[in-house]
């Protein structure tokens, strides 16, 4: 690993979303930044900004009104970035899947890197999704590099 | 002699910035440790700003990126006056230049965001401007305005006026009570809110060199004749410094934008003066 990919692994700054979920997942998100799971330790601070956010954390399922904001934090966020769709509400939609006013799960938005399940999902989880996410952000840097090289 | 004098200031002057950053990285350990955390390792903000530069570039205008390069550069010439041996006053004045800059260039988005944190930074700048500017004041009334004619004693005649530092340091740490420029609760990343990728980096080199030069004020506290032990106590006198502040950021919670320009102006100047004022009695008694 280059110096150069080593501080991007090393620096995953968060931004989480919440785009009408219980508060359930909300909270384990949360939960990543108390002392008990402490993701600081890997260098990742919550920036609440998208403009400098690298790894966006949305949950819940994505309601119609929300729909909008979401793409537009998304567009906001600058490359390489990465979205992880925390619990089973973000990833598919799960108990609102077919209401009328929900879009079910993030995907159908905007593109998702990772899936965490769980109801709500797990910090545990959210932390090895975490750890995935920063691999496959690193193919992502080089596949960015390879083309700006090109 | 004299090329070896200029190197060492060369090396100074791009040493201290790095030295911030790796400050700033000690603080966060502290703050976590404090926490019952294990916190990020010490070179993280080197981390950050590598990731930061080699994110894709985002602008909103070209006047943003033109006042943060403006910020970088002022902030970089008042640290360079400050090791040359410069004028004190000159170079206050210069890191001042620069910290309009940054308020300029939260200005110049048309975001509210950034507006908010604009005006917050202003009223930062009068919070801590004018206590600075008295400190750079009784420095010079003390013992000489030019740094390289600074000797010893400050401490010991000063002690108030290093005390009216710690306030001035703990607002442009960004650190509570009086982190009212980038209130994390609300504003989060107040004056920075428009800036991303390589010109966050920008921004983020630009404050590092900027509290080069004030923490650089502080270390005129402590000298020796010894040039090892004078940079020693430096050193450690700086790091004493950015300890109390980090304890203060703990220990207290965000007070309002009034109660900190009000406490600045009020204990931050009667520090300075308090300490002028029995110097003057002190020198009276001794004629
Ligand atoms: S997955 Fe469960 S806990 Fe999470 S938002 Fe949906 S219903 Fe709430």
């Amino acid at each position: 690993m280059t110096l150069e990919e080593k501080m991007r692994m090393r620096s995953p700054w968060i931004m989480h979303f919440d785009t009408g979920s219980c508060n359930g997942c909300d909270l384990e998100v949360w939960a990543l930044l108390t002392p008990r799971y402490d993701v600081e330790r890997f260098g990742a601070v919550n920036r609440a900004n998208p403009k400098q956010a690298d790894v966006l954390l949305v949950t819940g399922p994505v309601t119609k009104r929300c729909e909008d904001r979401l793409r537009n934090l998304y567009e906001q966020t600058p490359e390489p970035k990465l979205v992880i769709a925390c619990g089973d509400c973000a990833s598919t939609g799960a108990p609102f899947h077919n209401c009328y006013n929900v879009n079910g799960g993030v995907d159908k938005v905007i593109p998702v890197d990772v899936y965490v399940p769980g109801c709500a999902c797990r910090p545990e989880a959210l932390i090895d999704a975490l750890v995935l996410g920063l691999s496959m952000w690193r193919e992502k840097v080089q596949k960015m590099v390879g083309e700006e090289g090109r | 002699m004299e090329v070896i004098t200029y190197i060492l200031q060369l090396l100074i002057i791009i040493l201290a910035p790095l030295a911030v950053g790796l400050g700033a990285g000690i603080d966060r350990k502290i703050t976590a440790r404090m926490q019952n955390r294990l916190g990020p390792p010490v070179v993280q903000p080197f981390y950050d700003i590598g990731k930061l530069l080699a994110k894709r570039p985002m602008l909103l205008s070209r006047l943003q990126v033109v006042f943060a390069g403006a910020a970088l550069l002022f902030h970089a010439a008042a640290l360079a006056l400050f090791v040359a041996g410069g004028d004190l006053i000159v170079a206050f004045f210069v890191s001042g230049t620069g910290s309009i800059c940054l308020v300029m260039g939260a200005f110049s988005a048309r975001s509210p965001y950034s507006y908010i944190g604009g005006q917050r930074e202003l009223l930062a700048i009068l919070a801590y401007e004018p206590v600075l500017f008295l400190v750079v004041l009784a420095i010079g009334l003390e013992t000489s305005f030019l740094v390289s004619g600074i000797g010893g004693g400050l401490l010991i005649a000063l002690p108030l006026v290093l005390l009216a530092l710690i306030p001035v340091l703990v607002i442009l740490l960004e650190k509570s009570p009086f982190d009212v420029p980038t209130a994390h609760q609300e504003i989060m990343s107040g004056p920075y809110v428009e800036y991303s990728g390589p010109y966050l980096a920008i921004m983020e080199v630009a404050r590092w060199f900027q509290l080069a030069f004030v923490f650089g004020l502080v270390t005129l506290f402590f000298w020796s004749a010894d040039p090892v032990v004078s940079a020693g106590g430096k050193l450690a006198l700086a790091f004493a410094v950015l300890f109390v502040t980090i304890i203060i950021d703990n220990i207290t919670a965000r007070l309002t934008r009034g109660r900190m320009v009000r406490f600045m102006l009020t204990v931050g100047v009667g520090l300075v003066a308090i300490n002028l004022l029995v110097l003057f009695v002190i020198g009276q008694g001794a004629i």
